[in-house]
């Protein structure tokens, strides 16, 4: 990781979409090296591919240069421009792994994004649509950023391996974020979720709420879960189901779980009452861990937070994950920027032990926006 | 869990077993307790920098003497022979005496005269009672995330 000159260098596919965003954002260069260089077929896959076609889409004189073999990646960020765009995302991910990156970015554009994307809404590896859109959304408003058009909509549903599912996501731009002291996760409040089923009986939704609920009414009783059977052209091209859980805090904060099932010809029948049940336990791993944001979106408040103005954020977390300490490595490599990181045990002993994460934003704003 | 596995041996077997060998030292013990303190008090402090994670016995992070691995080491050592010495029931106090000899050579020198004083059998009172605390203390050692993230970078620049 050591850099050279202005150019930060990389080695190895992992952490592909950190080190492109992170580029956009700080307009420093990137070249990336050694991409499966002994996999059997080298290089970048489709996926990445048609990630980086998406981060041309939405910037402005972005240079990009791969090699023969797909090995290595020279990427020289333009602006970030925005507007309204439609992209087609590889089937091999899902939407999520687009959007996830959409969101860190979609503040800072000139223009105020609205993007079509279609594929696979709902897949086992990336954090689905529903999360992000039940999660990341409310994350974005506590650091300033809202307005009438900011939301993802889901018009039809895609389940891997056919896809063919599509969702909008506008959002609104903003000149500078607010510095946040998000410490106290409060206590759970209720618990909401969606119950999707796609070209399956509709009474899959119903069995995969009656199991979640069985788990989940012995805590508390203020859960709502939403069955959601979509029809016909709405329902892509592959069956499958699923659920994804979200809890509210007395606070304002949510945390989410998600499972789905398995894409069809792969892997043995999930039936849906393991399902519902596998997923509400997964939901109370994620309470147990704990904090003011859940797994999936640490990284991404990490980066708010690093953008924000000159000023201290703080923010409660459960244990980093493994993308999240390798996230705070390469805030390090592209802002010079790092973290207090103290371990916080509380006397009653809750739940696992929460880190508490300090920095001063490095007053990031943004320069494309025009000012009225 | 293996911790807890001795301390159920010392309560069927002979209780005068030498389970941990970093609570026998009444020295480093009080040493402990007040780096616990601390612990908790400032955070700042220097001290924190040379704690580490529960992996490690709170002794590294106390002090990164020579002295304070060893009994480290020690510790593994004799969770091998109470498992040996568990099985048979009757076991000579004389016998004990000299097996702990034999591992004795890295200890600390005082530690083999002051079994001739009066006080020669202090380190086995309450064993089970200094075992839970010992156990405690890994549980609640506090690990330099900071450092853990960044590496040793993040002491030079602070």
């Amino acid at each position: 990781m050591a850099s050279q000159g202005h150019c930060l260098r990389f080695e190895g596919c992992n952490f592909f979409r950190q080190r492109l965003v992170l580029s956009t954002l700080s307009g420093r260069p990137v070249k990336i090296q050694g991409i499966r260089v002994k996999d059997e077929s080298p290089g970048i896959r489709d996926f990445e591919a048609s990630f980086i076609r998406l981060m041309d889409k939405i910037t402005n004189g972005t240079r990009i240069e791969i090699n023969e073999t797909g090995t290595s990646l020279y990427y020289q960020p333009g602006l970030l421009f925005g507007g309204t765009l439609e992209h087609d995302c590889n089937v091999q991910r899902s939407v999520g792994y687009y959007l996830e990156s959409l969101l860190c970015l979609a503040p800072f554009m000139k223009h105020p994004l609205r993007i079509t994307l279609r594929g696979v809404t709902n897949d086992q590896m990336d954090p689905s649509v529903d999360v992000l859109k039940a999660t990341a959304i409310p994350l974005l408003k506590k650091f300033g950023v809202d307005g009438e058009h900011f939301e993802i909509k889901i018009l039809k549903r895609g389940m891997p391996p056919g896809g063919g599912g599509e969702i909008i996501f506008s959002c609104p731009t903003r000149k500078v974020l607010r510095p946040v002291l998000l410490t106290d996760p409060g206590k759970i409040k209720r618990i909401r979720g969606v119950a999707y089923s796609v070209r399956v009986s509709p009474q899959i939704g119903n069995r995969i709420v009656e199991s979640a609920r069985s788990v989940l009414n012995r805590f508390l009783p203020d859960i709502y879960i939403h069955t959601d059977h979509l029809k016909g052209a709405n329902s892509g091209k592959s069956p499958g189901f699923g659920l994804s859980l979200v809890a509210e805090t007395t606070e304002g904060y949510f945390l989410s779980a998600e499972l789905a099932s398995n894409p069809q010809g792969q892997g043995s029948v999930v039936l849906p009452e393991d399902l519902g049940k596998n997923c509400a336990k997964l939901l109370l791993e994620e309470i147990y861990r704990g904090g003011c944001v859940d797994s999936v979106n640490q990284s991404l408040i990490l980066l708010l937070m690093t953008l924000g103005q000159q000023d201290v954020s703080k923010v409660l977390l459960g244990p980093l994950s493994p993308y999240t300490i390798e996230f705070l490595r390469h805030l390090r490599s592209f802002f010079q920027i790092m973290f207090k990181i103290e371990s916080k045990t509380y006397e009653e002993r809750k739940g696992a032990e929460k880190v508490l994460l300090t920095c001063v934003g490095v007053g990031f704003s943004n320069l494309s926006k025009t000012i009225k | 869990v293996k911790r807890i596995k001795m301390e159920d041996k010392n309560k069927s077997s002979t209780f005068e077993m030498l389970a941990f060998a970093d609570s026998d030292d009444d020295l480093e013990y009080g040493d402990n307790e007040k780096n616990g303190e601390e612990e908790e008090e400032d955070e700042d402090d220097k001290k924190t920098h040379v704690l580490d994670s529960g992996n490690c016995t709170g002794e590294d992070g106390v002090s990164s003497d020579e002295k304070d691995m060893e009994p480290e080491d020690e510790d593994s050592e004799e969770m091998e022979e109470v498992e040996g010495t568990s099985d048979e029931e009757e076991e000579d106090d004389d016998d004990e005496e000299n097996l702990l000899k034999d591992d004795d050579d890295t200890f600390i020198e005082d530690h083999t005269a002051s079994e001739d004083t009066v006080g020669a059998l202090k380190w086995k009172e309450d064993l089970k009672k200094k075992a839970a605390e010992v156990f405690l203390r890994h549980q609640q050692s506090v690990p330099n995330l900071r450092k853990l993230v960044y590496g040793t970078v993040a002491d030079e620049e602070k």
